[in-house]
């Protein structure tokens, strides 16, 4: 449709619209103008494009700015358990891993938290819940997204941990689990939209296929719907996991500035946006400086381990999306 | 093993796989409904902390150092809005072209495919970066620019700037300030704040590295004739013919720079000059020596300044400082509610892209077909056809980034610091002011208690300004629904 020929272009250029807001123009005009339109839209694109190139360049340039350093070994930093990066007195230590467990711990509590909770509410919302409890709950859930993270990482720190854990047991003022359990309720309801999504795309024909055969509602969910919707659930499980390593203000505000390598959910345990945000904080920041660039490698792991799960939830839910039409 | 495998499955009484239905439908219940509770429960908790905090001078005051009960959120709130708009305005433009030419102008070529397909997995891919990596960019790209140009620090004069007036301002012996217009000179001396290119004796060019006592001067330590101390005096001389700057490095080898007119800190007064005081009146400044008796009479006195004193309080040198305009630019960008708005509008670019890609893909592709009918050119299509019943989507969508813009915290923090409080107001794109979600994030970590409710109440702002945006965006989206029906 688009390669109209000349002449009907000629007849046709003036059209008007349905809605009439058109100037007239010659045919020629409108393809001349239409030309300088799409470039313009292009432009528009390659904005994004070039966002991702100036991230991905950013972060390896300045990352060579940390491990050219004389004092910084990539093999170190990579296996290291310590991190002392920015604190003024004793030894530098440079090892990622308190930092990447401090993220992992976290995000493990959130995901036990958000990974059944998002899911089933999904499940209700999708496959039981009737009109009426769907016009509340949904809402609760979209209003619940919307609240900012700094906001759950305050409820965090000046309410879960003193009233819900600290009568609990020995909770440090900062701890992995209250931190955890707020980054968990950010991910809930982005799992159970996600996954909600997924269960609706599947189509009546086969729950009514498996009501056929007898089976109740829970069987055809869980064995009809479920596995015919496994793809986009395990997508929106990963870009939620994504989400939860992703999280800075929640751990920035509830996790503690301490870089710590234990288990224990009690203790403080600062993650790489932690560690990040804590930097920026401090406004010390000095280009050139160690602990500058020391910003850019943590981000680069943090970016490469996201990106990393996006990309493999994107293709899981392209790949394996069973498609019924 | 085997056996359960030939065996057909046992059959479940109906009674159990009944009661299996119920329970875990009560099960769902419960653990959906546990969002309405958490979410009740963080309402409550924070509007019991916060809101007897809430007042009218609370919300137009500003943040006092340990002093939460004359702290505010004024000029946080203003410059949430500011930094939100600026970036609205940067990001929907680009969000929804982008989503036009992503669903509208799908290309044959292959080549062009590719690009198009790249395009849209890099969007999704872009929306799932965690927001402090946005703020690190931000930082690199518009604050420091990649090097660049020179980092401007504090009460520098940055190389590349417009918009902005200097003059030079001093106290009379009667105590009013009065200013006059500052001319760039090339100062005898000047002090080395920033990397230039430089060359040394033989004419070798190089760029020179400034190092603070703070930083590690071990950076540099292979470099030591190419590196200076932050402050290191270069005194004016001559090669060739020209003026330069003429200084030694920290390995002690002699290199100059071109000389530049600059502003010194200082002027000194030593005859009569026109002067302009707070009033706008100008009058001829009185030079007064020491030797003089000094006027009794207030107005010689409010017209008068001493010509040099050896008494620092007495002392008419006069101190430079600057007046921005409404459009004063600088580069790099620096920290500032224009590198903050950029960089939000980043963060918010994929998902105005999204939901952009949705709201046009909502449109009945009958109205194209009669446009392109009509003998309308694609865009013809998208601007008349497409774009109008696509907007009321587009705009919920737009609205729903907004709110997430104006609640993100870390890209901000990244870009302009912790700040809490300026003691000037907001006046140029150039200036850093506090936000509403770092003001919450600073007083949430503060030790003085009173600071708790102070950020409980500042929440209740917040969300009160989220609630207001998705009330339009529902608004919006209510009265497009009924439109099409």
């Amino acid at each position: 449709m688009s390669n109209t020929s000349a002449g009907q272009g000629e007849l046709l250029g003036d059209a008007v619209s349905p809605r009439g807001k058109l100037r007239p123009r010659s045919s020629a005009a409108s393809k001349r103008w239409q030309t300088v339109v799409v470039t313009g839209l292009v432009f528009c694109a390659l904005v994004s494009v070039f966002t991702t190139i100036g991230i991905i360049l950013m972060l390896v340039v300045e990352s060579w700015g940390f491990f050219s350093d004389d004092k910084i070994e990539i093999w170190k930093f990579l296996t290291g358990t310590k991190w002392t990066v920015g604190q003024t007195q004793g030894e530098l230590s440079y090892g990622i891993w308190p930092l990447l467990s401090g993220t992992l711990r976290i995000t493990g509590i959130a995901m036990m938290l958000a990974l059944p909770m998002g899911l089933v509410s999904a499940i209700y919302l999708s496959e039981y819940a009737s009109k009426r409890t769907r016009s509340l709950l949904k809402p609760t859930l979209e209003i619940l997204a919307g609240i900012p993270t700094v906001v759950l990482g305050f409820f965090a720190v000046k309410f879960i941990t003193p009233y819900m854990l600290e009568p609990l047991g020995d909770f440090k003022t900062f701890n992995a689990t209250s931190a955890g359990i707020a980054v968990g309720i950010l991910c809930i309801p982005l799992v159970a939209s996600l996954a909600e999504d997924a269960l609706r795309a599947v189509p009546n024909r086969l729950r009514e296929g498996a009501y056929g055969l007898g089976a109740n509602r829970l069987e055809v969910t869980l064995k009809v719907v479920v596995p015919a919707a496994l793809s986009g659930i395990i997508s929106a499980f990963l870009l939620a996991l994504a989400r939860a390593i992703g999280e800075t203000m929640v751990v920035a505000l509830a996790a503690g500035s301490t870089p710590t390598l234990t288990l224990d959910p009690r203790m403080p345990s600062q993650t790489m946006t932690g560690f990040i945000v804590e930097t920026f904080k401090s406004e010390s920041v000095v280009p050139g400086t160690l602990s500058y660039f020391s910003i850019y490698a943590v981000a680069a792991v943090l970016f490469l381990s996201t990106f990393g799960i996006t990309l493999v939830g994107q293709i899981i839910r392209m790949k394996y999306r069973e498609v019924y039409d | 093993m085997k056996d359960s495998v030939a065996q057909p499955r046992k059959h479940r009484s109906v009674a159990r796989r009944k009661l299996f239905n119920n329970s875990f439908s009560v099960i769902c219940l419960l653990v959906s409904s546990l969002a309405i509770v958490v979410l009740a429960t963080l309402l409550v908790a924070i509007f019991s902390t916060g809101g007897n905090w809430l007042s009218f001078e609370m919300l137009a005051g500003s943040h006092r150092e340990n002093n939460p009960e004359e702290s505010g959120i004024g000029q946080a709130i203003l410059g949430s809005l500011v930094i939100c708009s600026i970036c609205g305005l940067v990001a929907l433009p680009i969000g929804v072209g982008t989503a036009i030419f992503l669903e509208e102008f799908k290309p044959k070529g292959r080549l062009l495919r590719i690009f198009h397909g790249l395009v849209q997995l890099n969007i999704n891919n872009l929306a799932g970066v965690p927001s402090i990596v946005y703020g690190i960019l931000g930082l690199t790209a518009f604050v420091y620019m990649f090097g660049a140009f020179s980092p401007i620090r504090v009460n520098d004069q940055p190389d590349h700037e417009i918009g902005a007036t200097y003059f030079y301002q001093t106290k009379t012996l009667g105590g009013q300030y009065v200013r006059f217009p500052a001319v760039p000179l090339i100062q005898p001396v000047i002090k080395i704040k920033q990397g230039r290119n430089a060359s040394k004796i033989n004419g070798d060019k190089f760029k020179l590295n400034v190092v603070s006592a703070s930083t590690e001067k071990s950076k540099y330590a292979n470099q030591v004739n190419e590196t200076v101390l932050l402050g290191t005096e270069a005194k004016l001389s001559s090669r060739n013919g020209n003026q330069v700057y003429e200084a030694k490095t920290i390995g002690g080898d002699s290199f100059d720079f071109p000389a530049e007119a600059t502003y010194s800190q200082f002027a000194k007064i030593i005859e009569p000059i026109t002067v302009s005081n707070s009033d706008g009146d100008t009058f001829s400044l009185n030079v007064l020596s020491k030797s003089e008796p000094i006027p009794t009479d207030p107005t010689i006195l409010a017209q008068s300044v001493f010509a040099d004193s050896p008494d620092p309080n007495k002392r008419s040198s006069a101190s430079i400082f600057r007046e921005n305009s409404l459009f004063h630019l600088h580069l790099p960008f620096s920290k500032s509610v224009l590198s903050a708005a950029l960089t939000l509008a980043l963060v918010i670019l994929p998902i105005v892209i999204i939901a952009s890609q949705e709201a046009i893909r909502g449109v009945p592709q009958t109205l194209r077909e009669a446009a392109f009918g009509m003998g309308a050119t694609r865009w013809q299509v998208v601007r008349s056809a497409v774009l109008p019943s696509a907007t009321p989507g587009i705009m919920t969508g737009a609205i729903l980034a907004m709110s997430r813009a104006i609640g993100e915290a870390a890209p901000l923090l990244a870009v302009m610091g912790g700040v809490l409080g300026t003691t000037n107001h907001l006046s140029s794109l150039m200036d850093k002011t506090p936000v509403l979600p770092v003001t919450i994030f600073k007083w949430a970590g503060d030790e003085n208690q009173g600071f708790e409710h102070l950020a409980a109440a500042a929440i209740i702002v917040l969300l009160a300004f989220l609630l207001l945006m998705n009330s339009l965006a529902i608004f919006i989206r209510y009265r497009y629904e009924k439109k099409l029906s």
